[in-house]
């Protein structure tokens, strides 16, 4: 993981259930749990707008620091971060204790790099069919996201999560043979037109279980 | 059009439409998606249409998920007839779209390219909805 230092301030909190979190929430704060190393998971609230900023720093695949009182109690690793489907409004985070030299699975996000060949110069469509892949390493030193580099790909070429090229203390969880970015050929005018073709009569839909008439 | 081939029942209840959506609220497949802000009964004809401007706008390249599938069938009584005599027939196929639902999705176009055709299939449906990409989800 990247050399930068993510800070995030928690308070243990005492209220739990719906209203105890919909109060925190309209203050201004996330209602979160921290969990890990066999303690038992203690409920803390963090301010919604610092998580903000440090998820767009890249708290997703890094370690965070988390600050009791002004002074760095543990590290962790944002698990989960639920939001509401509307809003898209952070609503619970889960952090899980995490040293810094300790293994840990994490789920890292695919980035593509480059043009592909076959979308430049044959008009194909690069289709990125997994987004993110899981891999195992010291807490560390995995990367932020995971750089994949399709500029060589012509039509029907594909990159498979095995293929993908890891720190060496990294090491992928994900099967070697998942299919993570394809280049397809692009669908012919033609064929965008008779995907388009609106039938008029609509058969009717066949009912289980329901004897049909004989002649 | 979409329609069920197989279904268990000809005529079901009509349910409610309350709440938010538990699933399907985010991007699975695509970089760019429509997503519903309020809740509706949205037809097969309503989601063929609004694929049907997106794929015309993105013309060649591009790939399109249509992520609500109309499994729920709506009858009607025809027109003059009294009231009773049993259950009218099924006519035209709905899906529940809750607020927050990932109607569509699109990957393979640039972004000004993908969020008009997303803005002309949204034009095409009886709810507001919003586009949201999978950069600022993750951002």
């Amino acid at each position: 993981m990247s050399e930068k230092t993510l800070n995030l301030t928690i308070e243990f909190r005492s209220s739990t259930g719906t209203t105890g979190s919909n109060a925190l929430r309209a203050a201004g704060k996330v209602p979160a749990v921290i969990y890990g190393h066999g303690a038992k998971p203690q409920p803390i609230a963090v301010d919604a707008r610092q998580f903000a900023e440090l998820w767009h720093r890249g708290a997703r695949s890094s370690l965070v620091t988390l600050v009791l009182d002004g002074k760095a109690s543990d590290t962790a690793l944002v698990r989960e971060v639920q939001r509401d489907p509307v809003s898209s409004h952070i609503v619970h985070i889960d952090l899980q204790r995490v040293s810094v030299h300790e293994s840990i699975h994490a789920r890292l996000p695919v980035v593509t790099v480059g043009v592909a060949r076959g979308v430049r110069d044959s008009g194909g469509v690069m289709d990125v069919i997994t987004h993110e892949l899981e891999v195992s390493g010291p807490a560390d030193e995995l990367p932020d996201q995971l750089t994949v580099d399709v500029s060589g790909l012509g039509i029907h070429d594909h990159v498979l999560a095995g293929s993908i090229t890891l720190p060496t203390s990294v090491k992928m969880i994900t099967a070697a043979d998942t299919l993570v970015v394809s280049i397809e050929a692009s669908k012919t005018a033609r064929q965008v037109e008779e995907a388009a073709f609106v039938t008029s009569e609509q058969p009717e839909p066949e009912v289980i279980g329901q004897k049909k008439e004989t002649e | 059009m979409l329609t069920p081939k197989r279904v268990k029942w000809r005529r079901v209840h009509r349910g409610r439409m309350s709440g938010k959506a538990i699933r399907g609220s985010t991007l699975t497949f695509g970089e760019f998606g429509l997503q519903a802000t309020e809740p509706c009964w949205m037809t097969n004809r309503q989601i063929e249409a609004a694929r049907i401007a997106m794929t015309r706008h993105i013309k060649r390249g591009g790939k399109v998920w249509i992520k609500v599938f109309p499994d729920k069938p709506v009858t009607k009584k025809p027109a003059e007839v009294r009231m009773g005599a049993g259950k009218g027939n099924p006519e035209f196929w709905v899906a529940v779209v809750r607020p927050g639902r990932v109607l569509f999705e699109l990957s393979g176009v640039d972004a000004t390219v993908a969020k008009e055709a997303l803005r002309l299939a949204a034009a095409k449906l009886p709810i507001s909805t919003k586009v949201i990409t999978r950069e600022e989800v993750h951002a």
